[in-house]
């Protein structure tokens, strides 16, 4: 580094190509620091826990046609069946999917006076009953889940009991026990809760409500039914299920078998799309930025074979020729750096006003020069070396 | 301090090869001006980068100071060549993005110089050589012959052993060929040895010595007394 001064100043001399290698870094340097924290961003959403069997939970629909049908009886007589199905741990019927982007939600408040009271922040509602835990793979961290005779299948029945999720018992009740306590929905609707599951999501993923969940002790009968067994046995539990439940009543259809795990990666689908993108964009970017490094010391060789071999005939140890171009362009890299840095920053604060994204972690602008750097070492140190193995008596052949 | 026996140097292409020296056979004592001459490609570069260390030859042996320099490393070779040897090209070879004071700083900064001793050894070479109020100068702001002297300060400025000068006029006009020439004069007065390649005879009878390359091989060599400075003189005077 002992030669930083002259280099600079002869940088500072030479015409256009510094300049175009420099707008080019701080270019780089601004949009690969803010795409790769919306990129970390993302990933970080995107590897968020549910708190649900995933994996394991089938879903399906019911539709039946059949108006002799009595729904509620057929949905018992139903989840009675699909629990008797070989590898099943459990089954529910279901008013919504998990994270599958809709379903029910609502406010409630914390005293009978819709006016004055505070509310609970949006929660997702879920219909369910003693088995619903259970099919979520959802754990119970206090109180107790329903019993079997608290279930009803009127979704308008007074006697409200509620599971909630901790996250919700944590931002209502911030520092008590939620169990026992009552919430109104409306003036006269009073609900109790009765215990505290660790965390189930609800169904919006983009909303920053998510962790905000409720059970109902409502037996629903709906289209939607969950049943919980190793993924394994997914495939052939979609058949025993179709023949078992045709056979108990065939004026019916039975289909959209899917795994939660497949809903939710079609509610992420455009953050992974993102995610690829600015991906992609990255390593193009990087990419662009070495060949223009490694095109730019190329035609510096190119055109200093002269001045480099007189450097060494006057005295120029190859290490010297090496570390000549390797400063060269590492002051190139750090320059470009600190502005793009800067202009990282800024775009990052224009993206942040104009899109809903959050303020933009100064470690993504410096992990960014850093691995500019290593970009540079690696595009410049080949051709570098090149130029190092030019003959000092290039002084006196070359043109 | 120089001395060359039995140098061998083959370039092999693909296709030819060529012998730019043959037995070619050498000695040089400290203090001397020696010319060289001879037709183009008799392989006056050749000789010139291999007394320089600028390439290795194909065998013979080379002393340089008694020491045997066939089979030196890279960065010793490079270290002889920035402690003993200053060089001066047809072409000049100034880094043009570096000023001048910056050009001359080139080769005691390889030295490993102080910014001081670095400072009062460039300020001091340009002195020598009329250029002491255009350290910052570029070397396109400057004549050809300005320029060389610009190279003949960063040959001096690390006080070599002796100089090694291709071509130093061939780039110039006559009047400027000759101010090289009597700085070079002034230098080899000073002590420093100097050996240099012309194309110019009347530039190469001012030497002490003067060899005729030819062939790859060294084919005359005449002692010139002193008091052949007022021929030249008078040619230019004639040419003028
Ligand atoms: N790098 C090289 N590769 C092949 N042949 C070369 C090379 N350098 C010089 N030669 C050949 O060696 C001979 C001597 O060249 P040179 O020493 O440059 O002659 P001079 O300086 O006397 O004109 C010439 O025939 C030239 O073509
Ligand atoms: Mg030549």
């Amino acid at each position: 580094m002992l030669n930083i001064k002259p280099i600079v100043s002869s940088l500072l001399r030479s015409k256009s190509g510094p300049i175009l290698l420099l707008m080019q870094i701080i270019l780089s340097v601004a949009i690969v620091a803010n795409a790769s924290f919306i990129i970390n961003e993302r990933l970080t959403m995107m590897q968020r826990d549910s708190g649900i069997a995933e994996q394991e939970i089938l879903t399906f629909a019911i539709y039946n046609f059949d108006p002799s049908i009595d729904a509620t009886l057929q949905n018992k007589v139903d989840q009675r069946i699909l629990r008797s199905l070989p590898n099943v741990k459990a089954a529910a019927s279901t008013n919504m999917l998990p994270l599958s982007g809709s379903g029910w939600s609502t406010t409630l408040n914390l005293g009978p006076d819709p006016e004055t009271a505070k509310s609970t922040p949006q929660v997702a509602m879920y219909m369910g009953t003693e088995h619903t835990l259970e099919t979520f793979g959802v754990t119970l961290v206090e109180g107790r889940n329903f019993y079997a005779d608290e279930i009803t299948d009127d979704v308008n029945s007074p006697n409200i009991l509620l599971l909630i999720t901790k996250a919700l018992a944590d931002e209502v009740w911030p520092n008590e026990s939620a169990v026992g306590k009552t919430l109104w929905a409306g003036r006269d609707v009073q609900v109790t809760v009765i215990g505290v599951v660790d965390k189930m999501q609800g169904a919006w993923v983009d909303s920053s409500d998510l962790e905000y969940s409720i059970i109902q002790n409502v037996d629903y009968s709906g289209n939607s039914y969950m049943v919980r067994a190793e993924p394994k046995h997914h495939e052939a539990l979609q058949q025993q299920i179709l023949d078992a439940l045709m056979t108990e009543n065939p004026n019916r259809v039975i289909d959209n078998f899917q795994s939660i795990a497949v809903v939710k990666e079609n509610s992420y689908r455009d953050h992974e799309l993102m995610v690829t993108v600015l991906s992609m964009m990255v390593v193009l970017l990087l990419l662009i930025t070495s060949l223009g490094l490694t095109g730019m010391v190329m035609f510096n060789i190119q055109r200093r074979t002269k001045q480099i071999g007189t450097r060494r005939a006057l005295g120029a140890t190859k290490g010297d020729i090496l570390s000549l171009f390797l400063t060269e362009n590492y002051i190139i890299c750090i320059v470009g750096g600190l502005i793009g840095g800067v202009l990282a920053v800024l775009l990052g604060q224009q993206l942040m006003q104009h899109y809903d994204l959050p303020q933009l972690n100064l470690i993504y602008p410096v992990l960014t020069v850093v691995g500019m750097l290593l970009v540079t070492t690696v595009a410049v140190i080949l051709p570098a070396r090149k130029a190092a193995n030019i003959s000092p008596a290039m002084a006196t052949r070359s043109v | 301090m120089l001395t060359m026996k039995n140098i061998n140097k083959v370039f092999k292409t693909d296709l030819v090869e060529t012998h730019a020296l043959r037995d070619f056979n050498l000695s040089v004592q400290e203090g001397e001006f020696v010319a060289v001459t001879g037709p183009s490609g008799s392989g006056k570069t050749t000789f010139l980068n291999i007394a320089g260390l600028l390439e290795g030859f194909t065998h013979g042996d080379y002393f340089l100071d008694g020491v045997n320099i066939s089979n030196l490393n890279d960065n010793k070779a490079a270290a002889i060549r920035n402690e003993k040897i200053g060089f001066i090209f047809q072409g000049f070879n100034l880094i043009p993005d570096l000023n001048l004071a910056e050009n001359v700083e080139v080769p005691l900064r390889y030295r490993g110089f102080s910014a001081k001793e670095r400072q009062r050894r460039v300020k001091e070479a340009l002195e020598k050589v009329g250029l002491g109020a255009r350290m910052k100068h570029l070397p396109s702001q400057l004549s050809g012959g300005q320029q060389q002297r610009v190279a003949i300060a960063r040959a001096l400025a690390g006080e070599p052993r002796f100089l090694l000068a291709d071509e130093p006029t061939g780039n110039l006009d006559s009047l400027m060929a000759r101010q090289v020439m009597e700085l070079l004069e002034a230098i080899n007065k000073a002590g420093t040895t100097i050996i240099m390649v012309t194309h110019d005879p009347e530039l190469a009878r001012r030497a002490q010595r003067n060899i005729q390359i030819v062939d790859g091989q060294v084919c005359d060599f005449t002692l010139y007394q002193g008091g052949q400075n007022h021929q030249v003189d008078t040619m230019e005077q004639a040419a003028s």
